[in-house]
């Protein structure tokens, strides 16, 4: 699961500051006499900038986009998705080849590739990391399933391997611990790793790519213990070689994995791929750059600036740059282009919405109140605002582009109409808003985040409503949202897979909060269509469940549709292989830096 | 010698009314020394001017306040957004279509209370703390010199904010974070004072006609060093003005459906980019007006009332 920002940042001309930048950085040269190159001609570092600061580095709670993107540096899970195949297509990545799925679709078999190796940690002997081995993914899919772990990852095993749940409800009453066997996880040999469902889980191998699912050394667990977080061991492409190579809130320096084991870059790719130059450098090993830098720069603006200073690979564009960096809504702006960086659109396979707390007693009960909310919010007037146009409002929770999305569709609750608003308000016993207590809406703290909130706190005193409103820190807000304590809440949804049901089952009683159903939605009608709709593979009749379960929600309205977004982002001339992926968190071990052309048009800069 | 009489109020209504009445006045009591203070005042212009630049503020914070200046400066208009100067909107309007004058007008009530609050609080604090510690001493004084040492230890940049998170964001919660955080200062002074006063002959001469404690301390002393609070009344008054806008601009301050500079700077912060300067130009412009207006007036005020500086 992916937890996104409502407030993507997304791009803007020469401003006044740039010139103040520019004149500060020419005034310290002549000063120091400085003439050292900006970027060095041999250095292949990718330059990554992240929105928010990072919670910690455990793959059992990597349930936050930004998170899960250093993660999946660092730990790899059984499969992986074709970098350039569009639509998606899995594949392996420490199985060797793709599971033997038994006829029943009850029973997966695995194979693992030998010789993967940890990365090299003081948690093993002699600080050089051992062999994976079938084992270790059993041990860290127990530890989701550990209740003393509170995993935020827990839901894409819960209640489908054959006594997980048991296990974890005997470690709940101390009977059972790590080595007490689970009847649907066993180990054959040392590279076998058989699962055994409870029921028909046609979403298992998408599951298996996310970070959560990863390879976890029990060495480690032990070793670090609560610090487990800050200390990760994986077996990806990059590692946290030292501690000092994190500084908290501030950027964390991945360097390049010396046992990373032989990994190619793929020689097929979607149609038009090679005429863009993304299969040059096809069966070439990976990963391409020496180190990732991610730098956590919660503002916009400064980390628009530092991309345009070329301190970035490639970066957002907010919403107040947008006009100065796109021209014709596909383009980019000259002077942008002239320092030779490009713009990339890529549909974000995401919602984003305004969540009620099902729990409270205001909101939970009373779905006229709820209803007249969501016609009260313009969400057309916020994609204009906040998104400068890119997106569409959202008639449910299924963005375009993932089966269950039916086009045309128009959701009677997701139309802005004051008047309907209104009369919805007066139904649910509130006329003009009489009677109805202050409401609090929960928000992060940076500009765009409070103006989203002020937004939704003008739209809702348009019909009477009274709306305070609350800012945290990202890491608050989740907190708040975990312990069911956010009473109104705007966040977004990002797709961990190209399956509708990875949407839905944010409504899915038995995934309530701290699962990732974060409004605590409870529906035995929506439960019972959904659990229909799992044992069904993809097609028709499960598209038909599909539309039964968006009617439900619509008509509930536990949430307020807001918008599907278009992610515009920009990229530098020399970054190459560089193909948007909106799941998975594989891109940065495919992407390689031209440092001899970085180091050229950097000094311009 | 000062008559207990002479009041803040005195002053503050004299200074009002002003030249009318001022010959009968001072024939009167032209040797009391708030008679003084305020004829030494009179004569500074910059002061003057000054405060009647303060008055205005005021003036028209209480008008925006009751609803008569921009009645609708919160009202959005979706559709008039980013509107460049014009003489239905000098500065423009923001993102929400809001007249960013009128917003920055209603920056100047939630700036002014949050001073006025802010500084009350603090001033009642450090003087009670203040006298209480200066005339009793022993453990009471140790007790609040380790107070105020403690406090004062702490940077309130930290302080403050952290008081905000306690207390949760809101006009009054930043007024109470504010007062309860800076009344050190005020609290050091005013104690020193009442070491130096306490011994003089007109407080053992109230002891001897049987004057208490309290009488000594509120009757007799407070009114002699009373004019320290003014000036640190005035000092406070703008930190606490500073302080909210910081705040609010790193979003522990007022609720964002309050209109505040800090707000206005913070959305500012963004809007640079496009580039819309509209309310960053207002609200820097209201509160330099404001702040280099209580400056000047401080000083102003502190020459008057400092008999050192008397023959300067």
């Amino acid at each position: 699961m992916k937890q996104v920002q409502r407030f993507r940042p997304h791009s803007q001309s020469t401003t006044f500051l740039q010139v103040v930048l520019a004149g500060a950085v020419a005034v310290a040269l002549a000063i120091t006499g400085c003439t050292k190159k900006r970027f060095d001609e041999k250095d292949t570092t990718l330059n990554v900038a992240l929105p928010v600061n990072l919670k910690g580095l455990d793959p059992s709670n990597a349930n936050d986009q930004y998170s899960a993107t250093v993660i999946g540096q660092i730990y790899e899970g059984l499969l992986q998705y074709n970098y350039l195949k569009r639509p998606f297509v899995l594949e392996p990545k420490l199985a060797d080849g793709m599971p033997e799925i038994s006829k029943d679709g009850l029973t997966y078999t695995f194979k693992i590739k030998k010789g993967i190796k940890f990365q090299d940690n003081a948690a093993f002997k002699d600080g050089k990391g051992r062999e994976i081995t079938a084992q270790d993914f059993i041990y860290a899919w127990k530890r989701l399933a550990d209740p003393r772990n509170t995993s935020e990852g827990f839901w894409i095993f819960d209640g489908k391997i054959k006594g997980l749940n048991e296990w974890a409800t005997a470690v709940k009453a101390e009977k059972a611990n790590y080595d007490t066997p689970v009847e649907g996880l066993t180990a054959p040999d040392a590279n076998t790793l058989v699962i055994k469902l409870t029921g028909v889980y046609h979403q298992l191998s998408y599951v298996l790519t996310m970070p959560f699912s990863a390879v976890v050394a029990r060495e480690a667990v032990e070793k670090y213990g609560k610090e487990f977080l800050n200390n990760p061991v994986g077996t990806g492409p990059f590692m946290l070689v030292k501690e000092s190579d994190w500084v908290r809130n501030s950027k964390i320096t991945l360097k390049r994995n010396p046992n990373f084991r032989s990994d190619l870059y793929p020689s097929e790719g979607a149609p038009g791929d090679a005429e863009k130059g993304l299969l040059a450098d096809a069966g070439k090993p990976l990963p391409f750059a020496d180190a990732i830098v991610f730098s956590e720069i919660v503002e916009s603006q400064p980390r628009w600036q530092n991309g345009l200073k070329g301190n970035f690979d490639w970066f957002d564009i907010p919403k107040d740059n947008y006009e100065s960096a796109v021209k014709n809504k596909t383009e980019i702006a000259p002077e942008l282009g002239a320092k030779s960086m490009a713009l990339d659109i890529t549909p974000a396979l995401d919602v984003t919405y305004i969540g009620f707390n099902m729990l409270d007693p205001v909101l939970g009960k009373n779905k006229a109140l709820r209803q007249a909310m969501s016609m009260a919010y313009d969400s057309k007037t916020y994609i204009s605002k906040f998104l400068n146009g890119r997106g569409i409002p959202s008639q449910g929770p299924i963005p375009p582009g993932i089966d269950g999305n039916e086009e045309g569709y128009v959701n009677p609750y997701a139309q802005f109409d004051v008047e309907k608003a209104k009369a919805l308000l007066a139904k649910a016993g509130f006329p003009e808003g009489k009677g109805l207590p202050e409401l609090t809406y929960e928000g992060f703290s940076d500009t765009n985040a409070r103006q989203n909130a002020e937004f939704f706190a003008q739209m809702m005193a348009a019909i009477g409503i009274k709306v305070k409103i609350n800012s945290n820190t990202w890491p608050q807000f989740q907190e708040k949202i975990k312990a069911q304590k956010a009473q109104i809440f705007g966040i977004a949804w990002g797709a961990d897979y190209p399956d509708a049901q990875n949407f839905y089952q944010l409504y899915y009683s038995k995934n309530k909060s701290p699962g990732p159903n974060d409004t605590s939605y409870n529906s035995p009608e929506f439960d019972k269509i959904y659990e229909e709709s799992l044992k069904l593979p993809p097609g028709e009749a499960r598209t038909k469940l599909y539309v039964k379960l968006r009617d439900i929600v619509a008509e509930d309205a536990p949430w307020i549709f807001n918008a599907h977004r278009l992610g515009y982002r920009i990229r530098q001339g020399w970054v190459n292989n560089f193909k948007w992926t909106e799941v998975g968190y594989d891109y940065p071990k495919y992407m390689r830096v031209d440092s001899k052309l970085r180091a050229e048009l950097g000094a311009k800069f | 010698m000062p008559t207990a009489s002479s009041s803040s109020a005195d002053v503050s209504t004299s200074i009002v009314a002003e030249t009318e009445q001022s010959d009968r006045h001072q024939r009167r009591a032209r040797n009391s020394l708030w008679w003084d203070a305020f004829f030494r005042f009179k004569r500074n212009k910059v002061g003057v001017i000054s405060f009647f630049v303060i008055m205005l503020y005021i003036a028209v914070g209480i008008l925006a306040a009751v609803g008569v200046l921009y009645p609708n400066a919160q009202v959005p208009n979706q559709v008039e957004a980013y509107t460049s100067m014009s003489w239905a909107h000098p500065f423009g309007s923001d993102i929400f279509g809001r007249d960013i004058l009128g917003r920055a007008v209603h920056g100047i009530t939630t700036a002014i209370s949050i001073g006025l609050l802010a500084s009350t609080l603090s001033l009642v604090i450090g003087l009670v703390l203040g006298a209480v510690s200066g005339y009793f001493g022993g453990k009471v004084d140790g007790f609040v010199v380790w107070l105020y040492t403690t406090v004062d230890s702490i940077p309130y940049i930290l302080l403050i904010p952290s008081l905000t998170f306690v207390l949760g964001r809101g006009l009054i919660n930043v007024f109470i974070a504010v007062g309860l955080t800076s009344w050190v200062t005020t609290a050091r002074l005013v104690r020193g004072e009442f070491l130096k006063h306490k011994n003089r002959d007109y407080v053992m001469a109230a002891h001897a006609i049987g004057a208490g404690n309290n009488r000594k301390i509120f009757g007799h002393i407070l009114p002699n060093v009373a004019h320290l609070a003014f000036v640190q009344f005035g000092l406070g008054f703008v930190a606490a003005i500073k302080i909210e806008v910081i705040l609010s601009y790193l979003g522990l301050g007022v609720d964002p459906s309050q209109p505040s500079w800090g707000l206005m700077i913070d959305d500012a912060k963004n809007e640079i980019a496009r580039p819309y300067w509209g309310n960053l130009t207002a609200a820097t412009l209201f509160m330099f007006g404001l702040i280099l207006s209580f400056n000047l007036f401080n000083d102003a005020l502190r020459e008057a009332l400092d008999p050192k500086m008397k023959n300067k």
